[in-house]
């Protein structure tokens, strides 16, 4: 007869170990319930069985210090936990987590990734290498520094979205997925093994299917004994982490037996890995032991999670690949219908496909039911499994190919599920902030799952009499920029019409679930909104590559209304800024920085850092620009923008130097060996500022557009002259002259040449601005601009495409 | 026993010491009109061990989709085999009608001339004028006679046929029976039949499928082989079967040239070299992996007949010419930028085979 304690072997997500633990614990009627999870978690038990809350959650423990690191711990309703959780609270029973402290759990992942990896920090090794480790305790494990694999790393501060991978769960060891170097070998051999092609689906088929509660722990004891016996003969630092765990598991099951209750009135839910190590004779971690363990001061929350992430994280213990189906087959069990699960999963996919659009009739589900019962049965069994059943559904309604099905089996299998907490219960301190924030700005009515529209007006409010409320609009974008910066999905900006787009913002605003999830994970950056916000400018600031990046950064800095990240971001582009950059960069970093300069009175910041760097790029940007302009016309076409950009910028800025602008202007409108649409490009810009008069203009034509010179460099010319302010060249009736002259000496062949790139140059053109070339030109020619303006504007016949299309393949020699 | 004098024996007189030693030894259950378990058939079609004798793969590729295949006829739903020119839709057709019946020979070849009377049944016209309408002067199609007895027939090339005569499938394969109204008599399915049929996926368009009839299948999408080693393998062991009922008088190729043969396939096929890194320009025809086989047991023949008997370059360069550049004269361009782009460069292994081929391709 079996004695306690009793150990209930479980893989985490999985059905049919929540439903049989649940029987297990009717049949054992415990005074104890032990459930491996972080044993400070035990204080959160009552919120996490609370009966507003939703499954799937989570509850996360993370390092208030940098780098954060965190250790996560997700829950859907099929997580025997879970459910064991529920039992005990059902039955008033006593329980608690009963794995180390995540305070341990968080000192142990950053002693595993310490660099010298030789020491644990404050030489407190042995604690670690006491079970097994004859004397190699000091020893770095070769491969573990070297590995970025995700359950080894820190949250690096904060990524844009802590995925799945970077928090190391501790549940990665032992029962599931190829996450860890030291498992992945016995997955492989197994999924080779197993003649079922991969290991999920033997483990459904061999456990998850099992009948009766004493068959899956049996089943489930066997494969986690086997799993040990591999992996503690690979003798890694993992497999000692996992022997340092229950070594304090078998503390506590002693402390209770301590406290008087009896080793038969107590379970222990834990990974099937575990049952083992928890159950041997070995001593329990003492009181000195437990001191010497490594520790990181920890928060920790309970927050809503979904099953898009929990799929995200499938191969992992933590992890499951569908998580939908798996809820499919919960409720089978809790319907008492074997092959509940897959009905379900084919008529949700027969479901999805029609509602799409696709054809698949009820006799085609039926079909492949039959097709994936067939091929369990190949293997032996009866109920098909999920690889059976996608078969099945790919043959019978896919015509064979996946890719027809591939949205309806990502939607069946892992589900739009996302859980809930009622309000109050997830209160990380971001949070209060948030809602803090949200009540101060009276955004709280648009906390709804609908779209509502929110403008802003900048301004100064003067009908208002405190100062909070005049400046209410202003606290508010910064408030939701600061959102749309750390990518919590609440807020986004639309576009505004240009003539007001310096005072007024047009928000949509559309809370969901999700963007919950996303501001719980926002904790990990920071306390506050405003502190997380800075931390993720400051990541954002380290890691810039190229100025125009930077640039980026001081102005999201700069809407989000914090000087010191402008200021930082600033400093950074500074310190870039020396090096020599391209003018192209130079022109979007400038861009960037003036709109900055220009608008930010209204966000009252001051600009005045701004001013030298922008000088100083201005003036590196003129010095180089001459030289650039010798090149093709890929590089031109980048080129021309940028030197629209510095010319805006001229424009806004009194402190630019103009006179040095329009001097390398003319230089480059004036210099025959420079690419020749961009000096077309300065003259227009030197046209547009009057610098250049019609006269000067007149020769310039009559010299670039001469015969002789290649009509291809002249057409150049003069669709860089012609690509800017169309206005200003129509107006000046002697370039038309010009241009009709130049067209008058060509013969033939150069006609033919200079017809195709003069087409290019005019493709722009509006119809209104071709009716005016039309006078123009009508007046020149004395004939009826109308007859004219119909021929330009009338599309081209199929005689005259042709020609075209002949002289595309017109042989240009060197070009 | 078999007959050593015909050109290709069926599937079934080819590997009847395996399926005999299948059936010997089958635990499992078999399903009605079956000769041996699903299980038995995935063995004998992917390969293993029955008792202490090997049995050899006849399909070499995903194990899954055999699964399903054989999945597919346990539910007496009709398989429909579906890829690209030359991915062994027949051969694995032959194989699974083998091993379920041990009869692979009730085959409709789906031409255009197909015609409705060859999927039910026709007439002896000579019995039908001189006495009526007869059970004697009727002549049974290969469906009509797998269904009397409840076994597999075999449509090839479905959608060649034209849509009327698909049509009549639709009837067959829903309803499970065959009217003859001339003699007032329907015959029902017994247990056990079923159809595979085959299709191309060149020949969409031909005469497709209707939507009707697609449902009555399920539908298997054969791959062309996956990696390189997969297709050498493939193609060595078709050419060892098929030099021992061919005598071909010719020395099995080397590995070297059936890498080579494979290799400027999978290439061309593909578009790109086997690492990925070049582009290059396709040919028109399917390079499949039946046409490999075929190439090297003509090179086989070629060296066996006038040769020494080991396949040279030389031979191995004819067969490519031939397998290459087809009617249109792009291929020519294509196989000449083949040759000059990626094998001149390839080094000294390559180099005689370059020049043979270059030769050629004048």
């Amino acid at each position: 007869m079996e004695r306690g304690p009793f150990v209930f072997g479980i893989r985490h997500l999985s059905p049919a170990g929540a439903y049989f633990v649940r029987e297990f614990l009717d049949q054992v009627d415990p005074k104890l319930v032990l459930i491996e999870g972080p044993s400070d978690f035990t204080e959160l038990m009552e919120d996490l069985a609370g009966e507003d809350v939703k499954p799937p959650v989570a509850v996360m423990a993370y390092t208030k210090e940098l780098p954060v690191r965190t250790v996560l711990y997700p829950f859907a309703e099929y997580s025997p936990e879970y459910q064991a959780l529920l039992w005990a609270k059902e039955h008033g029973c006593r329980r608690a987590f009963c794995d180390l402290p995540s305070d341990v759990f968080l000192g142990l992942q950053a002693a595993r990734e310490d660099k010298g990896g030789d020491e644990m920090p404050g030489g407190k090794g042995q604690a670690l290498d006491r079970e097994d480790e004859p004397g190699g305790g000091r020893q770095a494990i070769p491969g573990v520094e070297d590995e970025p694999k995700g359950g080894r790393q820190a949250i690096p501060g904060a990524e844009d979205e802590p995925k799945g991978g970077c928090q190391a769960s501790p549940r990665d060891k032992g029962q599931t997925g190829p996450g860890q170097r030291g498992t992945f070998d016995v997955y492989r051999a197994l999924d080779e093994q197993c003649g079922d092609g991969d290991h999920e689906t033997f483990w459904e088929r061999t456990i998850e299917q099992c009948r009766d509660v004493s068959g899956y722990r049996r089943g489930a004891g066997e494969f986690g004994r086997s799993l040990r016996e591999l992996e503690l003969t690979m003798g890694d630092r993992e497999n000692r982490e996992n022997l340092v765990r229950e070594a304090y598991m078998r503390r506590r099951i002693r402390e209770a037996v301590e406290e008087g209750i009896s080793p038969e009135k107590i379970v222990v839910v834990a990974g099937a890995f575990h049952v083992e190590g928890i159950l041997s004779a070995d001593p329990a971690m003492s009181d000195k032991e437990f001191l010497a363990l490594p520790r990181l001061e920890s928060m920790r929350t309970l927050m809503p999670y979904s099953y898009y992430r929990l799929s995200e994280r499938s191969g992992y213990g933590a992890g499951n690949h569908a998580p939908a189906y798996y809820e499919y087959l919960w409720q089978g069990l809790l319907r008492g219908e074997a092959d509940y699960g897959a009905r379900r999963y084919l008529s949700g996919l027969g479901a999805y496909e029609r509602a799409h659009g696709g054809l698949v009739s009820a006799a085609q589900v039926m079909e492949a039911e039959r097709l994936a019962r067939a091929l369990a049965g190949l293997h032996g069994s009866v109920i098909p499994t999920l690889r059976d059943l996608r078969d099945g559904a790919v043959t019978c309604m896919g015509q064979g190919e996946f890719s027809g099905l591939a949205l309806a089996v990502a939607d069946t299998e892992i589900g739009t599920k996302i859980g809930s907490l009622p309000q109050g219960v997830s209160q990380t301190s971001i949070q209060s902030d948030f809602y803090e924030k949200l009540k101060r700005l009276r955004l709280e009515k648009y906390k709804s799952v609908t779209a509502a529209e929110l403008n802003l007006d900048l301004r100064e409010n003067l009908r208002v009499k405190s100062r909070n409320a005049a400046f209410m609009d202003l606290e508010r974008s910064f408030f939701l920029h600061r959102l749309r910066v750390l990518n919590i999905r609440f807020a986004s900006l639309g576009t505004v019409s240009q003539d007001n787009a310096t005072w007024a913002e047009r928000w949509v605003l559309q809370w969901t679930p999700e963007a919950e999830i996303q501001l719980v994970e926002a904790v990990l950056k920071g306390d506050t909104l405003e502190q997380a916000a800075a931390f993720e400018l400051k990541k954002r600031t380290e890691e810039g590559q190229g100025i125009s990046f930077l640039a980026k950064v001081v102005a999201e800095a700069f809407y989000c209304g914090m000087p010191l990240a402008v200021h930082g971001a600033v400093e950074a582009l500074q310190a870039m800024a020396v090096d020599a950059a391209a003018v192209s960069e130079i022109g979007d970093t400038i861009e960037q920085l003036s709109v900055v300069l220009q608008y930010g009175d209204i966000r009252k910041l001051d600009r005045e850092p701004l001013v030298p760097i922008v000088s100083q790029l201005f003036l590196r940007a003129c010095l180089i620009l001459v030289q650039e302009c010798a090149c093709d016309d890929q590089a031109a076409t980048a080129l021309a923008p940028a030197i629209g950009k510095l010319h805006q910028a001229v424009v806004a800025h009194q402190f630019l130097d103009r006179e040095r602008f329009l001097a390398v202007l003319g230089q480059i409108a004036a210099r025959d060996d420079l690419n020749t649409r961009l000096s077309g490009t300065a003259a227009s810009i030197l046209l547009e500022m009057g610098v250049m008069d019609s006269e000067e203009l007149g020769r310039e034509v009559e010299r670039r557009l001469s015969r002789g010179i290649p009509a291809e460099l002249g057409a150049g010319w003069f669709a860089g002259l012609s690509s800017r302010n169309h206005y200003a060249l129509i107006a000046r009736l002697t370039l038309w002259e010009k241009l009709s002259g130049y067209l008058d000496t060509l013969d033939d062949e150069e006609f033919k040449r200079a017809l195709l790139f003069l087409r290019r140059a005019f493709a722009d053109f509006s119809s209104a601005e071709k009716d005016l070339i039309a006078e123009n030109l009508g007046e020149i020619w004395q004939v009826n601009p109308q007859q004219v303006s119909e021929v330009l504007n009338d599309s081209l016949s199929e005689e005259g495409m042709e020609f075209l299309g002949g002289l595309e393949e017109f042989d240009f020699g060197d070009i | 026993m078999s007959d050593t004098n015909v050109q290709r024996l069926p599937a079934e007189q080819l590997f009847q010491k395996e399926l005999d030693a299948l059936m010997e030894t089958e635990t499992n259950p078999v399903p009605e009109g079956w000769r041996m378990s699903p299980k038995s058939v995935l063995t004998y079609i992917c390969g293993g061990r029955c008792g202490d004798m090997e049995i050899s793969a006849k399909y070499i590729g995903n194990r899954r989709l055999v699964e399903i295949a054989i999945a597919t006829l346990v539910t007496d739903r009709a398989l429909l085999l579906i890829g690209e020119p030359g991915t062994a839709k027949s051969w694995l057709s032959e194989h699974l009608a083998a091993a379920i019946n041990g009869d692979s020979t009730r085959v409709i070849q789906g031409t255009a001339g197909t015609t409705e009377e060859q999927i039910k049944y026709s007439w002896n016209y000579a019995m039908l004028i001189a006495s009526g309408p007869s059970k004697e002067a009727m002549i049974p199609s290969p469906v009509y006679r797998s269904m009397e007895q409840g076994m597999i027939a075999r449509v090839e090339e479905i959608s060649r046929c034209a849509s009327e005569v698909q049509d009549a499938l639709i009837s067959i394969l829903s309803e499970k029976r065959i009217s003859v109204p001339e003699l007032g008599i329907e015959v029902p399915a017994r247990k056990g039949f079923s159809v595979i049929a085959t299709a191309n996926t060149r020949d969409k368009g031909v005469n497709e499928m209707s939507a009707a009839l697609k449902r009555r299948f399920n539908i298997v999408v054969l791959p062309a082989p996956e990696s390189l080693e997969e297709e050498m393998e493939i193609v060595k062991s078709r050419i060892a079967q098929l030099s021992g009922s061919l005598d071909l008088n010719a020395k099995l190729p080397q590995e070297e040239v059936v890498e080579k043969v494979c290799t400027i396939f999978r290439e061309l096929r593909k578009g790109a070299t086997l690492d990925g890194k070049q582009k290059l320009k396709g040919t028109s025809g399917v390079l499949s992996t039946a046409e490999a086989i075929s190439l090297l047991a003509n090179s086989m023949a070629l060296a066996g007949s006038f040769g020494n008997g080991t396949i040279t370059d030389y031979d191995l360069a004819a067969g490519l010419q031939g397998a290459v550049v087809k009617e249109d004269s792009k291929d020519q361009k294509a196989w000449e930028e083949y040759l000059e782009n990626i094998m001149k460069k390839r080094g000294s292994k390559w180099l005689s085979l370059y020049e043979e081929c270059k030769e050629l391709n004048r």
